[in-house]
């Protein structure tokens, strides 16, 4: 009887639309995100320096990969101007191409 | 032709006595006053690791020299000697005075908007409460 329905919540045996806007919906999983705010226009950022190594870090990973808008939150005129410093960046020794782990 | 602003990087050796960084710059310096720039500022970093191996050095000593000129011939110039200069293990130079204008038009585009319409206080959202209730 139970086999076929798995992780279904037991409390839920109507019909699962009804459960209002907030009510808990049957496969799919939810997000609850803040929405992220690009940090260069939150601070008003004209011009992204790339001599500041600094703040490019925290736009790359680990590896020395440059994170994706849908990780930061950046907006998409700020990460065109970012990824154009960070290769800056790169040529010049500040941000590595590809880091050792 | 109007005057164009550069950045010009470059990192010596580790071990290069500070006396050769300075000759070096100063010699920098001349040939663009030469070709009819100048310089504007010089930005000693010191010695500082570098995100990867160059010439097999970990660390390097990073000078920074911003200029500014009308000529390419300069940068032509200025880029011959750093190849040529022994103690120079790497070398950028970046033309910054397009980024420069593009920037200052957005600082006066702002300006001009905060001119013409004074912030106001948010405005009040009450109708959203009412909707929700109607809907129910």
């Amino acid at each position: 009887m139970s086999e076929g329905t798995p992780r279904t919540p037991s409390a839920s045996p109507g019909p699962p639309r009804e459960g209002g806007p907030s009510g808990p919906r049957r496969g799919k999983r939810q997000y609850f995100r803040k929405k992220k705010v690009c940090r260069f226009c939150v601070e008003k950022v004209d011009y992204i320096d790339y001599k500041k190594s600094d703040v490019l870090q925290s736009f790359v990973q680990e590896r020395g990969k440059i994170l994706p808008r849908r990780m930061t939150g950046t907006c998409s005129r700020h990460q065109r101007w970012l990824t154009v410093a960070i290769k800056r960046a790169r040529n010049i020794a500040l941000l590595p191409f590809a880091a050792k782990m | 032709m109007e005057e164009r602003l550069y950045d010009l990087i470059f990192i010596c050796r580790p071990d290069t006595p500070e006396a050769e960084v300075d000759k070096l710059v100063s010699l920098l310096d001349h040939s663009a006053v030469e070709k009819g720039g100048k310089v504007e500022k010089v930005e000693k970093w010191g010695l500082r690791r570098m995100a990867y191996r160059v010439m097999k050095y970990g660390e390097g000593q990073y000078v920074l020299m911003q200029l500014r000129g009308i000529q390419g011939e300069m940068i032509k110039e200025l880029e011959r000697r750093l190849k040529v200069a022994d103690p120079v293990i790497k070398y950028l130079t970046i033309r910054l005075d397009e980024e420069m204008k593009r920037q200052k038009k957005l600082v006066q585009r702002r300006e001009r908007r905060a001119a013409r319409r004074p912030r106001k206080s948010a405005p009040a959202a009450p109708a959203v409460g009412e909707q929700t209730s109607a809907a129910s």
